[in-house]
């Protein structure tokens, strides 16, 4: 009796160990992770910019880990993105990058922030050959190295700037002269750049041409000359604090303008909240908005889950550099499952190869590897909150004419 | 007309320079501390500044004396505490404390307040006075004649006051002050606890200016450095024509050669006097 009732402890011990060891090589499985290194500028003068990436990074990151990771084959894998913080320091972010693919050993790796950083990274990830999404560089110099790696959410600058110019272009109102005034930085003027042609084209008078440098903290000769000039319409750029003072001056010196348009501080709450009335007429544009709305595939489905999913999570709207970093996740995720590989070569010929539809946009890369499928929206503030004015599509009012003081 | 109003401008501008600089003058000049904190305090007696009118409904004018009795109270302490024990050591020991801190301090900034920049906007706006064609952003009008007042009040203080001649005494010779009875430590505290004061009160002043965040600290802290070399270190009235020299060589820089050369034009002159006249315009007088 003592000898059965021992086998039956000895049979239930094994069988729950065989169990456990079932369970366990299961938990193996599911622990196999997938490593995506992210350079950003989490401190320093861009960490306003490296912080919303992250945000963006992290949406993605979690909610593919809660949907139980990412299908490869018959396996699955959990999603590690792991930050580097380069301190806004661009020689520092090529180091991260190099790090991030020799020590970390990371499988895909998200740019570090805007077209100059990105730009310089590549060079990196092209030589160890690891697929690189850079989620917020729409300058061409970035694409144009002939590198067979690196693919990027935003489409060139023109695109911004040629709608807008068709826009004020095709107006009742009586608009001649164009002053352009351009933060001295990679993005900001590479914009204003485009934006001198774009207004040629359309046959603008350009009055004014004037560079800023990175920590200006007064443009009042500049904005001064302006009240003398009067142009119908100022083209401001740079980030979010420049345009806030821009903004501010403005009031302060009497700088009225028929067309006020800033790129690229607008598109984020902080600009509307900092500048209260100031905000009103003032357009923008940028390469995704909340209120445009695509049936997606991938892991957020359609717009509206992504922005109800993102105010689940933050609290507030995503803006488009939030939503271009989530974006960049779900296009690395759509190319690995088509591929049912991690291997890097498989990858990047899906990626290549993409047509697919997003809660961003529909999403093709052109030879360069730039997308060429978006057609970014342009916004004017009105009522204390920004409004898409183009493309027809997702239009949601016209666009309206001075009343900016 | 024109130049009139790019003089007016620099001026302007210049009175709100000078305002960040003389509490950063008054430490180097008596202490011999290169506060690498001052951007920082200026930023956080903004948010004090914010944060009472947000939350208090308090004017960013009367705020002053809460940002400038905060930052006093930490000023003082972080002096009387720690830098009193390194502030006879070589200058880039106290450059490097005063740097650790600064790290310190601004990154729980950071933390707390996030990056984000913000603005005091006043349910009333000034407005902007118009005469002849002139334009007088009332704000930034006020907001140089309170720090001038301020300044001239901390004038005063060192002139007439016996806390004053103290500081002023151990500006000249730390040794002998201490040999005639100051408390050369207590005064060390107090100079730095004032500077931060001066600080507080200019961050509360620009709240209504500038975009508010703790990134901006690095270039208020340029500008004292620059203020402070170019009108002669340790003088207030060094501070204030430093200020105005530079805002009014800074803007019509950018009325000439352009708005990115504003900046350049300033640091040539800067780099040219320290050649020629490396004690600043105003010379090196102390606080007499």
């Amino acid at each position: 009796m003592t000898t059965r009732l021992f086998d039956h402890v000895r049979i239930v011990t094994a069988g729950v160990m065989l169990v456990g060891t079932c369970l366990t090589s299961a938990g193996a499985v599911a622990q196999e992770t997938i490593r995506v290194g992210a350079p950003l500028p989490l401190t320093g003068p861009l960490s306003p910019e490296g912080i919303k990436q992250k945000r963006g990074y992290d949406l993605w990151a979690k909610t593919v880990n809660e949907a139980g990771g990412i299908t490869v084959g018959e396996g699955t894998y959990e999603v590690e993105i792991i930050y580097v913080d380069y301190e806004s320091n661009t020689p520092r972010a090529v180091q991260s990058a190099e790090r991030l693919i020799t020590e970390d050993e990371v499988n895909f790796l998200f740019s570090p922030f805007g077209s100059g950083a990105a730009k310089a990274a590549s060079s990196v990830s092209e030589r160890y050959r690891i697929p690189t999404i850079a989620a917020t560089a729409s300058s061409e110099q970035v694409y144009d190295q002939g590198y067979k790696f690196l693919f990027g959410t935003f489409t060139p600058n023109s695109t911004l700037t040629d709608p807008l110019a068709e826009i004020v272009a095709g107006s009742s109102e009586d608009i001649q002269t164009v002053a352009i005034y351009a933060r001295n930085d990679l993005f900001p003027l590479a914009i204003a750049e485009e934006m001198r042609i774009s207004a040629n084209e359309k046959g603008y008078e350009i009055v004014a041409f004037d560079e800023y440098s990175i920590g200006t903290v007064d443009h009042a000769s500049t904005l001064t000359l302006m009240r003398r000039s009067q142009p119908d319409w100022i083209f401001a750029t740079g980030y979010i604090n420049d345009l806030i003072l821009i903004r501010q001056q403005m009031t302060d010196l009497g700088v009225e303008p028929k067309v006020l348009t800033m790129i690229a501080g607008p598109a984020y709450k902080e600009f509307i909240e900092a500048t209260g009335s100031a905000a009103e007429n003032v357009s923008s544009a940028a390469w995704w908005h909340p209120a445009v709305s695509y049936e997606g595939e991938g892991i957020f489905g359609a717009t509206s889950d992504y922005v109800a999913a993102f105010e689940a999570e933050y609290g507030s709207l995503p803006d488009y550099a939030e939503a271009s970093a989530s974006a960049a996740g779900v296009i690395l995720q759509l190319a690995i499952e088509e591929s049912g590989s991690i291997d890097p070569e498989a990858v990047r010929d899906t990626l290549t190869q993409m047509d697919a539809t997003t809660f961003y946009g529909p999403i093709r890369f052109g030879e360069t590897g730039q997308i060429t499928s978006l057609e970014p929206p342009v916004f004017q503030i009105q009522g204390g909150a920004p409004v898409v004015i183009y493309p027809e599509a997702v239009k949601q009012a016209d666009m309206l004419y001075g009343d900016i003081q | 007309m024109l130049y009139i109003q790019i003089l007016l401008n620099g001026l302007m501008l210049g009175g709100l320079y000078a305002c960040i600089a003389v509490g950063f003058s008054l430490v180097w000049g008596v202490l011999n501390v290169i506060n690498i904190m001052h951007g920082s305090f200026v930023v956080l007696g903004s948010y004090i500044a914010y944060f009472a009118y947000v939350h208090l409904g308090v004017h960013p004018f009367f705020s002053i004396v809460l940002s400038g009795g905060a930052l006093f109270v930490l000023g003082y302490a972080l002096q009387a505490g720690l830098i009193n024990r390194v502030v006879g050591a070589p200058v880039l020991t106290t450059l490097v404390l005063t740097f650790g801190l600064d790290l310190l301090l601004n990154n729980a900034m950071l933390l707390a307040f996030s990056a984000d920049y913000r603005t005091v906007r006043l349910e009333n706006p000034f407005g902007s006075l118009i005469v002849a064609d002139l334009v007088i952003p009332l704000n930034r009008l006020y907001g140089m004649l309170l720090a001038g007042a301020l300044t001239a009040l901390l004038y005063m203080v060192l002139m007439r006051s016996r806390m004053g001649r103290a500081i002023v005494a151990v500006r000249m010779d730390s040794e002998a002050a201490a040999l005639m009875g100051v408390n050369v430590k207590r005064i060390f505290a107090l100079t730095f606890g004032i500077g931060a004061l001066m600080a507080g009160a200019a961050g509360s002043l620009l709240s209504l200016i500038f975009p508010i965040s703790p990134i901006a600290s690095t270039d208020f802290l340029g500008i004292a450095f620059v203020v402070c070399v170019l009108g002669g270190l340790g003088s207030i009235a060094g501070a204030m024509v430093g200020g105005l020299a530079l805002g009014v060589i800074q803007s019509f820089g950018a009325l000439f050669i352009g708005p990115q050369h504003g900046l350049t034009i300033a640091f040539i002159l800067l780099i040219i006097l320290l050649i020629f006249k490396p004690t600043g315009i105003m010379g090196r007088r102390g606080y007499e």
